[in-house]
């Protein structure tokens, strides 16, 4: 036992006194970090959604009632940290500005919109329909989520506006002795109830209330480098890994191996020192960027105990991966190369770079196979607050995952002449 | 004939540091010369300045008439290099990497192959030319090596240190390589720290020390200067400190040097046979048991210990 | 010069000698694209957002709410048990879960109180976008009833009705008045793509396809200083020092050597877009080659100055790696600049990849031509002319 432990601090040791190690142990998962914060506003205090100041030109050739209201609402209190909108004079600049880049989209708003849109004589009597007026929302291509938003902005404008609309025709049909009144009254009786409608704010919401909850929103706010964090660091973990199981090779070529063989050390002892060592570097590795991030980014990771043991789980599930990798290579050129694909592999198949929401069911049924997922689940449940007790399904997951990984190499290990003297 | 290589007063410093200081000498076409020194006497420095990698601090050489600091290429087409430490592409295979080497020499197409064919035949590695190079034994590697360096068929081959760290059945065989390129009609420029194989090859011998050369000329001429001088040597237990008897045995009259080494004691005197008894008694009165004795006639190595009061070996 | 050839075929052999090399150079860059496009590699499946939405009302209401959210471009709705539902959206599998209480029905909404309920993952931009979604479905269904609620009362402020029944008939003609209404609602709005030569249409895999490539290309570009530093550790470096052969040929072989081969690489990257992914990389070769050998300069000529002062082959690979990675991120080969804030939207102009996805969404988004893109191709240019010349003046050859 004692040797083992030996064996697996002198890794230890060996693995941190390797510069070159270290720029992807320490070094990349770091920095990536550090970009991550800054690429999703962490930085600069605007994490909220991730997007923000999103330029729009705004072009008011209506002047009358509804033109000017659709650019109050972009420029006002509540939009204010979403949109940056400027005004342009002609349709014709906005597109321009828009297609040099300049801009998310442009939103152009005909002239006689609002008349368009207040119920007139014409429409009350369902005759001819006039053709409806349109405003025009001129996308930039390049950035679509953008240009998403700003559509959804003017579409909930619109669906409001047809509310007024609708409530204000509706009333006014209603009332008796409608087809007796000129149109010149009918107008009249339209535009006060349309402007009167506009204000009554009970009828420009909808009568269905939503009700949303932010899951653990009174508790703790969410922070998404509490989530690309650990996403990173998981990701380079398996490097760490492959690392270690490549010192196993590395020592053969060099004969430390072999000499290690013939003094009175058990095989097993050797390769469970080894396995201890990886597991240390990793364990090692983890807990440095963790309390990097906690101290220089102010990451909150939450429950002390949890995250220990959340953090030991998965670097044991991570190391059987190692292990495996370097019981089935044949060099150490070989354990590096698969490492690193491997390290890639997992980071995107395990969640580090992309939310997995969105992909199809067979890869998030994939995703299983890696420690990064399980253990991004495990860390993002201690950001939101949760506890040791609500690990439970990721820890026994990293467990058994390492578990049946190590059982493997074992296997492997014992067909191979590796630790043959 | 006219010396291939002539060294004129070559200096390397860096800094404060003198390398080479003040290095003069020539090597005749068709010899072996060997320079011969401990380790950091400055040969391998020198013979980066002569194969045109370092640039000198001062003085110059002219290989072939060409110059090395005025116009290195010309000297580099007529050189021949095989440097200490391999310098080839592990992952390619013998005949892949004497191809890319013979087309850095500029040589191409039918000729190529050619050469590489013959020289693959020189080295013995016909057979083996298809295989990567990190599958062959350190010796296998070695002749490589020493294949690159003939491709373009040099008029002077340097080699430094060939056989540091190889197996003596290697070290055999590159010796024997050297010879018969030499009986081929190449010049050969040989470092090393090895005695024996300085001796066993050279003509001429070039000792050098703290970047100085200390002596020069045949070994016949070399061991002249030492004067009529045996070495004695002793062979002892490895539990025997050897340093101990040499300071003892240095007191003894007729000894003019001890010097101690890995379970062994040299001595150098007049004559081995007037001071055996003293050093036999001397010896066992210390209690310390001579398992063995040479007797050694005068060698560049009393050369060496003569002129430096040190071993070649460290 | 046939030096240089023969230096590129070492090179080659060299670098693609062992199975791993083919793993970097296309295979995994392949597997990353389509996988970050969604796993969809010809765009076909439904690009909008999952809710999941458990309706245990069952009324018509709830029906048409469900409707209404069929029809929106944002999101598409996904019925679910609510303890299905919560499961996935506790293993955060959705962004999002829209439940419809049991009791929501016409009355309801006459008599107010009528209420529905969303449980958004926190800080997750596709739930603020389904909230705005799930809002105008609502204020759709809402606001007819909406509508004839407001008819009745007006019609009360003017003349009192006399009895319920009649209030029913007015409100049921009111609401019937409203529903054609609605039905024949005209479309208040067009969305126009900003002109573009030819007809792009956008496709938000092309994000992931010029992302990758990127990565994927200069991350082995980097990977010159490994080159670098295996020669001088090899010893390699020094002998053919002794040839003669100019340091400048050995630069410029090397270099050129590894810019073909990533050039090599670009195309099998393009052509798997093209072809595989359907996307629009074809349309003007001549600017694509420009902007493709533009940005392989660039990159290496980064890979030449870090091979100055790289001293092991390990140092070197691991720093190529951080660097690559590190400059996609911030360059936008991953998440679209323009989710970054616009602070940082205008740093990330010090990093060459910023440019090179640029010029390469030019293209393939904006349909833009050689003109438009020669802003990036400068820029990109003016990386590798500082970068060589930083790395050929620092060259140690041991």
């Amino acid at each position: 036992m004692q040797k083992m432990l030996l064996i697996g601090l002198k890794d230890l040791r060996l693995a941190f006194r390797d510069r070159a190690a270290l720029i992807l142990m320490l070094l990349a998962p770091f920095l990536l970090t550090l970009g991550m914060g800054f690429v999703t506003g962490r930085f600069s205090g605007n994490a909220d959604s991730g997007l923000s100041d999103i330029p729009v030109i705004l072009v008011n050739l209506d002047n009358a009632q509804l033109g000017n209201a659709l650019v109050e609402t972009f420029s006002g209190e509540s939009l204010a940290a979403l949109v940056e909108p400027t005004q342009a004079d002609s349709p014709a600049a906005a597109r321009q500005l828009i297609d040099e880049n300049q801009a998310a989209a442009a939103v152009i708003i005909p002239e006689g919109f609002t008349e368009s849109v207040i119920p007139t004589a014409q429409m009350l009597s369902k005759q001819a329909e006039p053709a409806a007026l349109q405003i025009e929302i001129y996308v930039n291509p390049t950035a679509p989520t953008s240009a998403g938003v700003i559509k959804a902005i003017v579409d909930e404008f619109l669906s409001r506006v047809e509310q007024g609309r609708i409530t204000a025709t509706t009333s006014i049909l209603g009332i008796p002795g409608i087809e007796q009144m000129s149109s010149g009254q009918i107008e009249t009786l339209a535009k006060q109830m349309f402007s009167g409608s506009d204000a009554d704010a009970a009828l420009s919401s909808p009568a269905i209330a939503l009700n949303t909850g932010e899951q653990g929103a009174d508790a703790v706010k969410f922070d998404p480098l509490a989530y690309l964090a650990p996403g990173m660091a998981l990701m380079f973990l398996m490097y760490t890994v492959s690392y270690g199981g490549r010192s196993i090779l590395m020592e053969k070529a060099q004969g430390t191996l072999p000499r290690l063989l013939v003094s009175p050390t058990d095989s097993w002892q050797i390769l469970g020192g080894k396995a201890l060592g990886i597991f240390l570097t990793g364990f090692a590795q983890m807990g440095i960027l963790i309390l990097a991030s906690a101290l220089l980014f102010q990451v909150r990771w939450g429950d002390p105990l949890g995250m220990v043991v959340l953090l030991a789980a998965a670097v044991f599930g991570a190391s059987g991966w190692g292990m495996l990798i370097t019981a089935a290579a044949r060099s150490a050129g070989q354990v590096g190369a698969i490492g690193s694909a491997v390290m890639l592999m997992f980071g995107i198949l395990g969640g580090s770079f992309i939310n997995l929401e969105q992909m199809p069911p067979f890869i998030r049924t994939l995703s299983g196979i890696t420690p990064n997922a399980w253990g991004l689940d495990g860390f993002t449940t201690l950001a939101l607050g949760g506890t040791l007790t609500d690990l439970a399904r990721p820890i026994i997951a990293l467990l058994v995952m390492g578990a049946v990984l190590f059982a493997a190499a074992a296997l492997l290990f014992s067909r191979s002449n590796v630790m043959k003297r | 004939m006219p010396a291939i290589l002539e060294v004129q007063h070559l200096v390397k410093k860096y800094g404060e540091f003198t390398a080479v200081n003040d290095i003069s000498f020539e090597i005749q076409q068709g010899e072996i010369f060997s320079l011969l020194g401990p380790n950091g006497a400055g040969k391998t420095t020198t013979i980066s300045m002569l194969s045109t990698l370092y640039a000198p601090s001062a003085g110059d050489a002219t290989i072939a008439g060409h110059s090395i600091t005025k116009d290195p290429m010309s000297v580099r087409q007529v050189i021949g290099v095989v440097p200490q430490d391999l310098a080839l592409y592990e992952d390619l295979t013998a005949r892949e990497n004497l191809i890319f080497w013979g087309q850095m020499y500029g040589i191409n197409g039918k000729d190529l192959n050619r050469r590489v064919d013959e020289v693959l035949e020189q080295i013995g590695l016909t057979e083996k030319a298809k295989n990567r190079i990190k599958t062959y034994s350190g010796g296998m590697k070695r002749r490589v090596n020493i294949g690159v360096g003939l491709l373009h068929k040099p008029r002077l081959l340097f080699m430094d240190e060939p056989t540091v760290g190889i197996d003596p059945q290697s070290r055999r065989s590159i010796l024997d390589t050297v010879k018969t390129l030499n009986q081929q009609g190449m010049t050969v420029l040989y470092t090393t720290h090895y005695m024996e194989e300085a001796a066993e090859l050279s003509h001429r011998v070039g000792i050098i020390d703290h970047g100085q050369m200390i002596a020069l000329g045949t070994q016949e001429e070399l061991t002249r200067q030492v004067g009529q001088t045996d070495t004695l040597i002793l062979h002892l237990d490895a539990n025997d400190d050897p340093q101990a008897l040499a300071d003892a045995m240095k007191v003894l009259p007729g000894v003019r040097e001890a010097t101690a080494s890995e379970h062994q004691v040299s001595l150098i005197t007049p004559k081995a046979e007037d001071v055996l008894a003293l050093v036999v008694a001397k010896a066992s009165e210390r209690g310390i048991k001579i398992r063995s004795l040479d007797i050694r006639e005068p060698n560049l190595e009393a050369v060496f210990l003569n002129l430096t009061g040190r071993a070649l070996r460290d | 010069m046939t030096k240089i050839l023969a230096i590129l075929r070492k090179d080659a052999l060299v670098r693609f000698s062992g199975f791993s090399e083919l793993l970097f150079f296309i295979i995994l860059p392949i597997l990353f694209t389509f996988l970050l496009s969604g796993g969809t590699p010809n765009g076909k499946q439904d690009q909008r957002i999952r809710l999941l939405v458990v309706d245990e009302a069952q009324t018509t209401l709830s029906a048409q709410i469900i409707t209404e959210l069929e029809n929106s471009s944002a999101v598409r709705p996904e019925p679910m048990t609510r303890k299905q539902a919560q499961e996935q959206f506790d293993q955060r599998r959705v962004a999002a879960v829209f439940i419809i209480p049991a009791g929501l029905d016409v009355d309801s909404l006459q008599t107010g109180g009528a209420s529905v309920d969303l449980r958004k993952q926190p800080n997750n931009l596709n739930a603020t976008i389904i909230e705005r979604a799930i809002q105008t479905a609502l204020r759709k269904v809402s606001s007819v009833i909406n509508a004839a609620n407001n008819a009745v009362a007006q019609r009360e402020k003017n003349a009192p009705f006399a009895s319920e029944a009649e209030k029913t008939a007015y409100f049921d003609q009111a609401l019937k008045n409203a529903r054609a209404l609605q039905e024949n609602s005209p479309q208040r709005v067009t969305v126009l793509q900003a002109s573009t030569p030819d007809q792009v249409e956008y496709d938000p895999r092309a994000n992931s396809s010029a992302g990758q490539l990127i990565t994927w290309v200069f991350i082995p570009l980097f990977g010159i200083s490994e080159l670098f530093a295996y020669e001088r550790v090899t010893g390699t470096l020094r002998r053919l020092l002794t040839t003669p052969t100019h340091k400048m040929t050995y630069l410029f072989g090397t270099i050129v050597g590894q810019v073909a081969m990533a050039l090599v690489q670009m195309l099998l990257l393009v052509g798997f877009g093209s072809l595989v992914m359907g996307l629009n990389w074809s349309r003007d070769p001549l600017a694509l080659g420009l902007m493709l050998l533009a940005s392989a300069l660039a990159a290496a000529a980064i890979g030449t100055a870090m091979g100055t002062f790289v001293k092991t082959t390990g140092q070197a690979n691991g720093l190529s790696i951080m660097a690559g990675m590190v400059m996609a991120l911030m360059g936008g080969c991953w998440y679209p600049l323009e989710l970054f804030p616009p602070a940082v939207q205008s740093l990330v102009k010090v990093f060459p990849t910023t440019w090179a996805m640029q010029g390469l969404l030019d293209l393939a988004l904006r349909g833009r031509g050689v003109v438009d893109i020669l802003p990036e191709v400068g820029a990109l240019l003016g990386f590798a002319t500082l970068f060589f010349a930083l790395g050929i003046w620092r060259f140690r050859y041991e």
